[in-house]
């Protein structure tokens, strides 16, 4: 019995640890970082409703009594281990001995004498504490924060999500270049839009700086994260920028914005063929929403 | 808190228990604010970059996943608590292979992702379905559900049959891999004991309560239960995330997106990466469309059906209920139907 009401805890406690983590975001404009906008009312709502019933458990559990949780109009006797690991990865033959004895106990209020299962629950308490910990460790001590170039280096930058289909791209070659993202210019870059097309155009990127593979010391990427549905599904774009010893000026990761316009890249290592020309750089801070849609 | 927990030695009246439970609860979430407005103001400089985005990617799966999941287990809640049986028995043919048919239409009614769609899959097996029933709702449900069907409609239209592959395939192995497990004899042998022996006390309506006490001993029950069905999913989707995370930063992506161009291995590595991404069936339309040039359209297929139905994550969240065994079986089945369907479609595109 006890065993299970301190099991019962465990969903509780994680139930709580994700809805502040969730809440605290949403009121400070960070979801963004984790999750694309589509999401984000039906997860406020969710979290506020799972949080109400959460603060009922907190007051039910406490007072839960067989009639609450088993259900069961007979049969109490042997099924108390139902839940005491239900992640149960490899049942154990102690299983049945364990039920047994915690079905005892249950009738004597007296502490029992640990039973062979005994360790096995121990070490899986010691495991869901050890995951307990972590949860607070990830969704409430570590601070929020955008992918980094470590993750620019596992996906190919402008591997996939600026190359969406030629029908946008030529949908783009003819529009106001204005308003651009980088995704935009990622895309006419890919798709070879051709010198014609980007002579004499100008621009403003905001992104964060990630060195060019081919080229890193000419050469550097003002780029952003494009989510389709979370972080998880990143795809780095960028605008190559030709500027000879920019590590000295620029760290990689920090944000910055540059304007300025296009043109041959001198670079004979870069694998690009067309590169920005930045008459300004300036560091900016991360603009609360990092990651293009 | 603990002293809260123990059987109600003091005799105390429940309200002031309950109402001690509920300031305990409050304080508490206070604190977690508090703690996490505080530590927000470090700043995560000091982490490595690789520990810093295996933290942002997994907590990202977390921060998607777990409204789906309280979601699941709400409606899953009321499923158990106040539909009664005998509306589901009235409205579900006798003949298995029929009732499977309807089951894998169910998503269109629920449509959730597939994460949460775990917690449901745990209540409607308590409310009586079959093993082989609630293993069929769970992979047709993320696919055969209208939001599902309408992103791919917009990733895709009706380009090189992806919308009618992801369809019809989703349904012929849901209700296949459905057929082959009722084949089995003992099929509640094939559940974890412990998810067993949930199913076998019975649950829910009894068709015992009435009035206004009735229904709130039902809602104090559907609470508990609410409690003991995060207790059982959470940890598992936190572990699941840790672990698609964890891919997420040792696996270079370049290697499986080299291997989209081939026939044969197209379809193989769109099936890894959709393993390993754990992404929700209602988007993953969209995700793949940004390699739709890169990949041939059977891959794209296959990754659209098995990711929906197994990824690293639903493995944790399903080993929650069924065995080792049993879901190795699934898996095997589900990769080897989407494998053929992927080629299939390859050969005719």
């Amino acid at each position: 019995m006890r065993d299970r009401l301190l099991t019962r805890w465990r969903g509780i406690l994680l139930s709580l640890v994700g809805i502040v983590a969730i809440i605290w975001l949403a009121v400070t404009g960070q979801l963004g970082l984790y999750i694309h906008p589509r999401y984000y009312e039906f997860t406020v709502i969710m979290a506020v409703l799972a949080g109400v019933v959460v603060l009922a458990a907190f007051a039910i559990v406490p007072t839960a009594t067989e009639a609450d949780h088993d259900h069961g109009d007979a049969d109490h006797d042997g099924h108390e281990h139902h839940d005491h690991a239900p992640d149960d990865h490899a049942p154990a033959p102690g299983d049945h001995e364990h039920a047994a004895d915690v079905a005892a106990g249950d009738l004597g209020a007296a502490v029992p004498p640990p039973p062979p299962g005994r360790r096995r629950d121990l070490v899986w308490a010691g495991l869901a504490g050890v995951v307990i910990l972590g949860t607070v460790g990830a969704l409430l001590i570590v601070p929020p924060s955008t992918l980094t170039t470590a993750t620019v280096d596992q996906r190919d930058l402008n591997a996939s999500a600026a190359v969406t289909d030629t029908g946008a791209t030529e949908t783009l070659v003819g529009s106001d270049t204005s308003a651009f993202t980088i995704k935009d210019w990622a895309s006419l870059l890919r798709q070879g839009a051709g010198e014609d097309y980007f002579a004499g155009k100008t621009a403003t990127l905001t992104g964060f700086v990630t060195p060019d593979p081919t080229d890193p010391d000419d050469v550097f990427y003002v780029a952003r994260f494009v989510v389709t549905c979370c972080a998880v599904d990143a795809q780095p774009v960028g605008v190559p920028v030709y500027l000879p010893g920019w590590q000295d000026s620029y760290a990689v990761d920090s944000w910055v914005e540059a304007s300025g316009s296009f043109g041959t890249n001198p670079s004979t290592a870069s694998s690009q063929p067309i590169v920005f020309e930045p008459a300004d750089i300036t560091p900016v801070d991360q603009p609360a929403e990092p990651y293009v849609y | 808190m603990t002293s809260d927990v123990l059987p109600p030695r003091t005799r105390a009246p429940r309200s002031r228990t309950a109402l001690r439970g509920l300031v305990v609860g409050a304080v508490l979430a206070v604190a977690l604010l508090v703690l996490r407005a505080v530590s927000a103001t470090w700043g995560a400089d000091a982490l490595p970059d690789r520990i810093r985005d295996f933290v942002t990617l997994s907590v990202s799966v977390v921060i998607e996943s777990l409204p789906f999941v309280f979601l699941g287990i709400l409606i899953s809640v009321v499923v158990r608590f106040w539909v009664p049986d005998h509306v589901i028995h009235r409205i579900m043919p006798t003949n298995p292979a029929l009732r499977r048919v309807v089951i894998s239409l169910v998503g269109v009614l629920l449509p959730v992702c597939e994460c949460g769609n775990v917690p449901l899959a745990r209540g409607f097996m308590m409310k009586g379905f079959s093993v082989p029933e609630a293993m069929t709702f769970l992979l047709a449900a993320p696919i055969l559900n209208p939001v599902t069907i309408v992103t791919t409609y917009q990733a895709f239209g009706w380009n090189d049959g992806i919308l009618i592959g992801r369809i019809a395939g989703g349904f012929v192995i849901a209700n296949l891999v459905g057929w082959l497990f009722s084949r089995h004899p003992r099929p509640e042998l094939l559940l974890t004991p412990a998810f067993e022996e949930a199913c076998r006390i019975g649950d829910g309506d009894h068709g015992h309560e009435h009035g206004r006490a009735g229904q709130l001993a039902k809602l104090r029950r559907g609470v508990v239960a609410f409690a003991d069905e995060t207790s059982t999913m959470l940890p598992a989707l936190i572990v699941g995330s840790a672990i698609a995370g964890a891919i997420q930063v040792g696996l270079s992506r370049d290697v499986l997106t080299a291997l989209g161009s081939n026939p044969i291995w197209s379809v193989l590595a769109l099936m890894l990466l959709a393993f390993v991404i754990a992404i929700c069936s209602n988007v993953d339309a969209f995700f793949i469309l940004a390699f739709g040039s890169t990949f041939l359209p059977g891959g794209v297929v296959a990754f659209l059906v098995f990711g929906a139905m197994v990824d690293v994550k639903m493995i944790t969240l399903l080993r929650t209920t069924f065995t080792t065994g049993a879901l190795v079986r699934l898996v095997a089945v589900v990769a080897l139907a989407s494998l053929a369907l992927g080629f299939g479609v390859n050969l005719l595109a």
